[in-house]
């Protein structure tokens, strides 16, 4: 019997001789549009499930941005409106063309038929890969979901500029001076060694000063210039801070103020060439009183992988291992950066729920978009097999209705990740 | 009469053997069978967990076992018997096989979809079978979150939820071509409302697997990932919402107690008519009944959640919808009872069944009330008064109604009667036992005894001891039925083709069927009309106008 029945599935290709017209319409249909009404009405019941499906997820994403606006408010900025942009357009055409593939079948016109369903293929692919880019750009900056939402240096504002430049490739963690010989070996990976966040900037400018001197004798008032070096006290806004500041996660915590000071390694292009490194220093000491003093020292070359261990002590012998301070100027932010540091601050708390949403989300849409590519290549081998005339077209109407409603959730999915104001 | 023409085609047991032509078969009656059969081992898995808890349970503190392994057992008596026995029950084994027969059908509308089903049945239940390997489930079959979210516990968390979210795509995937197949499957003639009431409890079923699954599937996959990524949707402390799995876990499980109870809905309104000989009473409120019932289904997932900390308004909004479900079932109950009123009441094994149902259901549908009542509830949530109460629904109902159906439909699609005398037997050991096992768990909850303890105070020794044995009792009258059925597939009476009197399409195939069902165009009668059917003996019942046909053909 199970032979008997292979000849009835869909792609068995044996006729049964019912009258059909098609080999394809199975027997227990009575005739093609039985078979094509009741495929239909299937696949709708199917988008409904789907639909129902997703609407968990769309529920949870009402849910916490309704509770927790901020989160959204600052976290979409991660996100980037070119590639969902392009990847909604992307997906738009594939939706054209899968439509456009039902009715070149309708009419039997092979070929367009076939062109229609391979670039919807490679439309597919395009969404996939572009997806990737994204995806890959946020493992490797760590904005991810739970407790993986790690971004490079986890502080305020300073994310933005950082990701593109000052922390490319540096990974921020809360250690103290003992768990510098615990950093990763990989190129690229320093340790930075967070101080407390401040709100205060103590700069230390080296200007010179006018003395007056008034002879006592002539009452001749002479005015000497001297060299001296002052504490400049800046008022800034937290976004403004730069590298180093306090993160609320790590095993170690913030270093203690008791603890000898720590440095800090950020690879920072607008200081430093790229195969250099500026070092931070904190003194816990100021810490205590409640101010950070930051002295950017000398871009030297990057430690090596062998004399990263010796860092701290290098310093501690020498105090010059990175050249003298010099209280070279931290590299300014763009304006455009500033602004958005400005309005963003630092993150809020439980920034990493966006990204569970974001990545629950965009990722089942995925899954299906990976799912209609198989299906699309198995109408694409039918296709070209030639098994769709104007009388048997229904795996192609089917599926194109699948994947209009995959394009439909993203159209969703664009503005409510994307594009938040 | 029709069975002579049947014998001239092969039915669906001799129309091919061997291993493959069951594995692979398209034929909806070989996969309810297999549904059917596994099911039934299921059942009996299930059941001695529910022994084993029971038996703990006999005396205060250890009995036979320790606290841990029986957070075990009734989990596993949970996840076992919901989602491998009573879901898939009455819709995916018995609806399998009799749906497109009493449509006059030749099969579901996808019967390759139906195969599918079936292996991710099984696909589902190896995977709870594995998580029992791995260490076994201890958070109650509910995977109640932060609890669930331990991860020491992901080891057996990560293939039952993973199993769960398996079964639910074969519970929609067999709604969905039920739904189709009753839309585009009906014969010329069967309108809706001229459709058996069996048939509009599995449209509303299948209308709630198709619409309450996948909001499951989704969050035992978030479950999943949470196990597995880490991703903190459900996780407070990344920021995630545990209560919002309770909602998101009752959206579909209310709805899914509806799976259970109104295909048992169905098959009764079946069994009260034929074994009565009346048309049904009220014919369009049952059928209504079953369709608002799916669409309330969908509304009161909130009186779960009474203590969850949920805001007063909703407390009451749900409360109040729960008490609407109370209209469209009572309307059932008082149309059945009115079915029965001077009718022709024959008490063969599957009536007394259904009788069983009618009330045991309305024992379980009352005391629902008082749960939907937000101050009681807070004295009885999470006591044995809720255990008693589901387990009045879901098993006295449910499981009950699913028996009858059994033994309705085991002559037609196994062409065997079972033993008659035992089936009574049993039938009253299953309705003596179970109200044992269930009426003092409601004393017991009423004066405050919490569910899933393993220990419990002594004044509660006697209701326990009670209990316990009721299950005893139950648990070897389901027992020794399992035994007969299938000892009667070798040992039983060939079955006539309508050994009950019953006028719907079915009772016009062969038995056991041919591979298509029928290998004439089935006739439509009146539905529910039995004035035509007359006994005849061992041939079981037939039709006056056709044996008349049949004797003028002779002569």
């Amino acid at each position: 019997m199970a032979d008997n029945h292979d000849a009835h599935g869909a792609e068995g290709g044996g006729g049964h001789g019912h009258g059909h017209g098609s080999p394809f319409i199975q027997h227990h249909y009575d005739d093609a549009k039985h078979q094509f009404d009741s495929g239909k009405l299937g696949i709708w019941f199917f988008l409904t499930q789907e639909i129902l499906f997703f609407s968990a997820l769309f529920v949870a994403y009402i849910l916490f941005r309704a509770h927790r606006p901020e989160i959204f408010r600052y976290a979409h900025h991660y996100l980037d409106v070119k590639w969902g942009a392009i990847n909604t357009g992307v997906l738009i055409v594939s939706s054209l063309t899968a439509a456009w593939a039902v009715r070149a079948a309708q009419l039997n016109q092979r070929r367009i038929l076939i062109g229609c369903l391979a670039t919807t293929i490679v439309c597919a692919f395009g969404f996939l890969g572009i997806k990737y880019i994204e995806y890959t750009h946020k493992v490797h900056e760590g904005i991810l979901f739970g407790k993986k939402f790690d971004p490079c240096i986890s502080s305020g504002g300073a994310h933005l500029i950082t990701k593109k430049n000052m922390c490319e490739g540096t990974k921020a963690s809360a250690c103290s001076p003992g768990d510098i010989d615990q950093r990763p070996d990989e190129p690229g990976w320093q340790v930075a060694c967070v101080a407390y966040e401040v709100h205060v900037k103590y700069d230390m400018v080296q200007g010179t000063e006018d003395k007056v001197t008034k002879d006592p004798k002539t009452g001749a008032e002479t005015t000497t210039q001297v060299p001296v070096t002052k504490e400049q006290k800046t008022e800034v806004s937290r976004s403004e801070l730069p590298v180093c500041q306090m993160v609320s996660h790590g095993a170690h915590g913030p270093p203690h103020p008791e603890n000898p000071p720590c440095w800090e390694i950020a690879q920072n292009p607008n200081v430093c060439k790229p195969d250099e490194v500026a070092a931070l220093v904190h003194y816990p000491d100021e810490e205590k009183r409640g101010r950070e003093v930051e002295i950017d020292l000398q871009c030297d070359p990057a430690p090596k992988a062998t004399d990263q261990g010796d860092i701290f002590a290098s310093t501690s012998d020498s105090g010059h291992r990175f050249g003298k301070p010099t209280f070279v100027s931290q590299s300014k932010p763009s304006k455009h950066d500033l602004e958005m540091l400005e309005a963003m601050g630092p993150p809020p708390e439980h920034t990493n729920m966006f990204f569970s949403i974001y990545f629950a989300m965009t990722g089942l849409h995925g899954i299906h978009v990976l799912f209609g590519i198989f299906v699309f290549i198995w109408l694409l081998i039918r296709a070209i097999k030639g098994h769709f005339t104007p009388e048997y077209f229904g795996p192609i109407d089917y599926a194109a209705l699948y994947w209009h409603l995959v394009d439909l959730i993203w159209i969703f999915l664009f503005p409510l990740l994307y594009l938040i104001h | 009469m029709a069975s002579t023409t049947a014998t001239a085609e092969p039915n669906y047991f001799e129309v091919s053997k061997g291993f493959k032509s069951w594995a692979l078969t398209l034929d909806h009656k070989r996969i309810g069978l297999m549904y059917l059969f596994g099911i039934l081992v299921s059942l009996l898995v299930g059941g001695a967990f529910a022994l084993l808890v029971r038996i703990e349970l006999f005396s205060p503190g250890e009995t036979i076992t320790t606290a841990q392994t029986y957070n075990r057992f009734f989990t596993l008596h949970g996840a076992v018997m919901i989602f491998l026995v009573i879901i898939p029950g009455i819709p995916a084994a018995l609806g399998n096989i009799m749906l497109p027969i009493q449509l006059g059908a030749p099969d579901v509308a996808f019967p390759k979809l139906n195969l599918m089903s079936f292996y991710l049945w099984c696909t589902g239940a190896a995977l709870l079978v594995l998580s029992i390997i791995m260490g076994s489930i201890d958070t109650g079959w509910t995977f109640y979150t932060p609890y669930s979210l331990d991860p020491s516990k992901s080891a057996a968390i990560i293939p039952a939820v993973f199993g769960v979210f398996v079964l639910g795509f074969s519970s929609i995937f067999t709604g969905l071509n039920f739904l189709v197949t009753i839309h585009k499957f009906r014969p010329a003639g069967m309108g809706w409302f001229q459709m058996p009431l069996n048939l509009w409890a599995l449209y509303a079923t299948a209308l709630m697997q198709v619409l309450a699954t996948p909001v499951l599937g989704i969050t035992v996959l978030l479950l999943f990932v949470e196990h597995t990524l880490h991703i903190g949707i459900f996780d407070p402390t990344l920021g995630g919402d545990p209560v919002l799995f309770q909602h998101f876990f009752w959206f579909y499980s209310h709805p899914a107690v509806y799976i259970m109870i109104v295909p048992a809905m169905g098959v009764v309104s079946e069994l009260i008519t034929t074994f009565s000989r009346k048309p049904v009473f009220g014919y369009r409120f049952i059928a209504y009944s079953s369709v608002s019932l799916a669409l309330l289904a969908f509304l009161v997932w909130g009186h779960h959640m009474f203590v969850s900390g949920q805001s007063a308004l909703a407390n009451m909004v749900f409360s109040a919808l729960t008490f609407t479900v109370a209209i469209p079932s009572a309307i059932k109950v008082f149309n059945w009872t009115a079915t029965l009123y001077k009718g022709d009441i024959r008490l063969q094994t599957p009536m007394l069944y259904a009788l069983s149902f009618l009330i045991l259901f309305t024992i379980g549908g009352l005391t629902g009330l008082f749960l939907a009542i937000l101050a009681t509830d807070v004295h009885l949530h999470d006591t044995y008064f809720v255990v008693a109460h589901f387990h009045y629904v879901m098993m006295g109902s449910g499981l009950v109604a699913f028996l009858g159906a059994l033994h309705y439909w085991w002559p037609k699609f196994t062409g065997r009667m079972y033993p008659e005398r035992l089936g009574q037997t049993c039938a009253v050991g299953v309705f003596i036992g179970f109200n044992l096992t269930f009426l003092p768990q409601f004393i017991m909850g009423s004066r405050g005894m919490p569910r899933r303890y393993w220990d419990y105070d002594p004044e509660f020794t006697l209701f326990h001891r009670l209990s316990t044995i009721g299950a005893l009792i139950l648990g070897i009258s389901l027992f020794v039925t399992v035994v007969y059925l299938f000892a009667s597939l070798k040992l039983g009476r060939k079955a006539p083709q309508n050994p009950w009197g019953g006028s719907t399409m079915e009772w016009q195939a062969p038995t056991p069927p041919t591979l298509y069902n029928f290998p004439e165009p089935p006739v439509l009668h009146e539905l529910y009309d039995y004035s035509d059917l007359v006994e005849d003996g061992d041939n079981g019942w037939v039709r006056k106008s056709e044996q008349a046909k049949a004797k003028a053909k002779e002569s």
